[in-house]
């Protein structure tokens, strides 16, 4: 059997290699059939995988994952949240944005053994006891969700930036946000929500 | 001229699902499991033109975890009915005599990304690994990518019989025609101008890359897909696998965006549905961004030629148009180049050729002839204002069309655009009467364009239903694909029945559960679902007032399809736009500092997502104007640019603030004055921005994306 598969090859071996450099200090290698972490896949390769430790959204997650998945398909293929979505898979749009220990990272482009003891917030993690948080409220009165596919990596950028900055500036907004694409264009109404949503409400 | 205002319409109302997409609750196509569902991925050709003389499976198939590999040779599936003719896929007639069939897979292979094989796995790593096993052995054929060379004697030939496309009688006939004295309109001017203008290929680029997910219950395929309508969606689907409507359910929840080329079926639907139907088990087909943009469709690009006849007080006489459209190889939709109708002058000649070539494959974006037209007939015209020492907008103001005895509107506001967007652009001390005549590297420049775009009626189906809790409940075969078509819905029921938007809820995107619908593209969706629901909620008032609110288990239930019409006269939206950009006479790059929208689109029913729609499809018009390209090697056929970074799509960075004000009018027409919005942003951006281009630097730019290679190559 071929080892690898050509077409997504490129960066998946790259950043594959990086990764288990850096990750084979802290993680514990799993026997191919020990796939007990598996959730809806049945082994039918003998790929490696790798148990780790992560926190989702304050939930602690014990997983034995492939070394070839992405966060993003951690996240949604196996812990089941399908909020942060896959636009371009490479690294180009944005839409993946999750909170790595609170800075905002592309999830397609960061392989799930990486997250190995640390924690990601996605977007399902924002509404807090049933409240939506001040920036997704403001999201929902400007408008800022038009086909609603980038919103959640927009949402999890902004989120970051009003962490580490309570006042932004329209430059500022439009440089944290300026690797989330939005193809509906709808970037003045998304700006116009982050602005409400600071500490003066744009004022 | 004031409008009586409305208790719901016309209130800044949030979308009734905002929750769920800001949330991420909101469930696209790629977010639903079912049980033992497989993966599927699709193989495409590296060549741009071949045939297939061998395609070996072999090793795919006895790869662990493949379930099925599909090719041209196991099926042979039509895709598009059968029909590749443009905007004519619905037709049984044209099925039937079309000698230009298109399959989901061809073994006669015309572009880099055509579909040639696909593997169903156990996961989407096994599929992906399965395709890099397939053998092709490709017997390759000399191709051709431009549109000129494409129809030249000894080009080679996409289909038998030659590269321009066929119409929906097997004919290769130019579109157009002619209105008035051509010959008389150039006897009669002063002078003659003649120019060319070319556009490029713009990928409609949605965010979410296409999927679909399907699954039989006994012969009846359910198919969940991201489609802009799923009635056509279901009809398309249904008459390429040999099936009846009845037997296609076609859902969507939320679909990523769709701008255009959505409003029907996909071949990818149809492999979903093979793979289904073979394996008996639900196959998800995903493709990757890159599939999704070399092998979806995007806008045609254009070379146009004008020649224009002018009077020396600036009278337009005559208006001449021979263009050519780049379609790829297959028919998709029309190839047609709209904008000569927005002037008055009536001795016109329009012939326009769509023509096959082996790049990407065109279809509709946004408002699909428009862009590309106006870009070249109102960058003629400002030509032509500014060699008559004319400013652009009283050249406007004496050449649009206007209403007549033989031409009318149901309202008419071009002029009130046009007018109120000088002055609040400040356009008088803008504009630069000498263009180029900035001082300093940097120069500054103001351009306008204006338009008009059909708010056509027709007709359109909805139910409307009110149990005895009060609750009364929407059913429209919308997909609420960005601009908040269910909000819209809800609201026009809500208003016409007297009750809070909060008594409303809505069923929709899905085909067995919902009337049909025209679907949400030609800025229709409102005005005529729109329509129909305000019609449906008529007919449940009354038939409240007769007999009551319903007890108990009863129900009633009203449905509506009306199909109104304007008696003979012309519906138009109206626009205007006024844009200043600093060109960077260093680099090359232009920066869009003003940009000033004056639109009427008849009442606006939400103003909150109203504006965004424009401000979004000017957004997308800016890019298309600047950046937005498909480029080739010409060597040897391979797309150069494809993706969101190669392509160049727009980011918040590159962006300016839009000014918008919409001028409300009611024509007492469509769901309470309404008329067209969703593309109506769009159509003349690329022209305005040129036109300011011109006027910072003083040279025409003539083919689009205006790059910096383009500007310093004139200002060097």
């Amino acid at each position: 059997m071929k080892d690898s598969h050509d077409s997504e090859v490129s960066r998946r071996e790259f950043i594959g290699g990086t990764g288990a450099a850096i990750v084979a200090a802290n993680t514990i290698p799993v026997k191919a059939q020990d796939r007990s972490g598996e959730s809806n896949e049945r082994a039918i390769e003998d790929v490696p995988l790798t148990r780790i430790t992560l926190t989702v959204n304050g939930t602690e997650h014990r997983v034995a994952v492939e070394d070839r998945w992405t966060l993003t398909e951690l996240l949604r293929d196996h812990l089941g949240l399908t909020g942060t979505r896959i636009g371009c898979n490479r690294g180009e749009c944005g839409a993946c944005t999750v909170l790595l220990d609170g800075e905002p990272a592309y999830s397609c482009s960061t392989l799930a053994v990486w997250a190995h003891g640390r924690s990601v917030q996605t977007v399902e993690g924002l509404e807090k006891s049933g409240r939506v948080s001040k920036l997704q409220q403001a999201f929902i009165d400007h408008n800022a969700p038009q086909c609603g596919f980038c919103t959640s990596g927009q949402l999890m950028s902004a989120t970051a930036l009003l962490q580490r900055n309570a006042n932004p500036t329209v430059r500022e907004i439009r440089e944290a946000l300026a690797g989330n694409l939005c193809r509906c264009s709808n970037y003045n109404a998304i700006v116009e929500a982050v602005q409400a949503a600071t500490r003066t409400g744009g004022a | 001229m004031a409008i009586d205002p409305l208790k719901t319409v016309g209130q800044n109302t949030p979308r009734i699902d905002a929750y769920e997409r800001v949330t991420g609750q909101a469930t696209y196509t790629r977010d639903i499991k079912l049980p033992g569902m497989l993966y599927a991925r699709v193989l495409r050709s590296n060549v741009p033109h071949a045939m297939i003389r061998r395609i070996d499976t072999s090793k795919a198939e006895a790869l662990p975890g493949v379930r099925a590999v599909m090719t041209h040779e196991t099926h042979k599936i039509p895709y598009g009915s059968g029909s590749i003719s443009g905007g004519r896929q619905y037709s049984d007639a044209h099925k039937d005599i079309t000698t230009r069939l298109r399959y989901t897979f061809n073994d006669h292979v015309r572009y880099v990304g055509e579909p040639v094989a696909a593997v169903a796995a156990v996961n989407r790593h096994v599929a992906e690994e399965a395709l890099q096993l397939i053998e092709i052995d490709y017997e390759e054929l000399p191709f051709v990518l431009d549109v000129e060379e494409a129809i030249e004697p000894g080009a080679p030939e996409i289909w038998s019989g030659g590269n321009i496309a066929h119409d929906s009688e097997n004919r290769q006939q130019p579109i157009g025609g002619r209105t008035g004295d051509l010959e008389a309109g150039f006897a009669e001017a002063d002078q003659i101008f003649e120019d060319r203008f070319t556009t490029q290929f713009v990928q409609d680029a949605q965010m979410e890359p296409r999927s679909a997910l399907a699954h039989w219950e006994g012969d009846k395929l359910i198919l969940h897909t991201p489609t802009q309508g799923v009635s056509n969606c279901r009809h398309d689907t249904a008459r390429d696998l040999g099936l009846e409507d009845h037997q296609v359910q076609v859902i969507c929840q939320y679909m990523g965006g769709g701008f255009g080329d959505k409003n029907g079926n996909y071949y990818f639907d149809l492999i979903a549905a093979a793979f289904a139907r073979d394996l008996g088990v639900p196959v998800m087909v995903e493709l990757s961004r890159k599939d999704d943009w070399l092998a979806t469709h995007g806008r045609w690009h254009t070379v146009q030629d004008y020649r224009v006849g002018v009077k020396d007080d600036g009278t337009v006489t005559a208006i001449q148009l021979n263009g050519l459209s780049g379609m790829g190889p297959y028919l998709r939709r029309s190839g047609n180049v709209a904008g000569m109708d927005v002037y008055a002058c009536e001795n016109t000649e329009k012939s326009i050729l769509p023509v096959h070539t082996n790049r990407v494959v065109s279809g509709n974006f946004r408002a699909p002839t428009y862009p590309q037209g106006y870009f070249g007939i109102e960058s003629m015209m400002d030509e032509v204002a500014y060699k008559l020492g004319i400013d652009p907008v009283q050249f406007a103001l004496k050449n649009m069309v206007r209403p007549t005895e033989t031409k009318q509107f149901t309202n008419f506001t071009l002029d009130q655009c046009i007018e109120q967007g000088a002055e609040l652009f400040d356009w008088a001390n803008r504009w630069k009467p000498e263009p180029g005549s900035g001082e300093g590297p940097i120069k500054r420049g103001a351009g306008m364009a204006f338009m008009m775009f059909n708010a056509r009626l027709g007709a359109s189906s909805a139910i409307l239903r009110v149990n005895a809790e009060g609750r009364y409940t929407v059913y429209v075969g919308v997909t609420d694909i960005g601009p908040g078509a269910k909000t819209t819905m809800s609201m026009l029921a809500a208003e016409e029945l007297g009750v809070p938007l909060s008594d409303v809820d809505i069923v929709w995107g899905d085909s067995d559960r919902c009337p049909y619908s025209v679907g949400e593209s030609g800025s229709r969706c409102t005005m005529m679902t729109g329509y129909a629901v305000v019609e449906a909620a008529r007919d449940l008032k009354r038939q409240i007032a007769e007999n009551g609110m319903p007890q108990g288990d009863s129900v009633l239930i009203a449905s509506a399809t009306p199909a109104p019409t304007t008696n003979g006269k012309l519906r138009e939206g109206f626009g205007a736009h006024f844009v200043e950009v600093e060109v960077d006479t260093h680099l090359g790059d232009v920066r869009v500092t003003k940009y000033v929208t004056v639109h009427e689109s008849g009442r606006i029913l939400n103003p909150l997502p109203a504006l965004d729609q424009i401000r979004g499809a000017v957004i997308q018009g800016i890019g298309q104007a600047l950046t937005e390209d498909l480029r080739y090697d010409s060597r040897n056929g391979q797309p150069l640019t494809s993706g969101y970074y190669w392509g160049r799509h727009l980011t918040h960075l590159d962006v300016p603030q839009i000014e918008n004000v919409f001028i409300e009018t009611d024509d007492g027409l469509g769901p309470y004055g309404a008329k067209t919005v969703g593309e109506s942003g769009i159509i003349i951006a690329p022209v305005a921005v040129a036109n300011a281009v011109y006027n910072a630097i003083g040279h025409r730019m003539r083919d689009l994306p205006i790059t910096r290679d383009k500007i310093l190559e004139v200002v060097a």
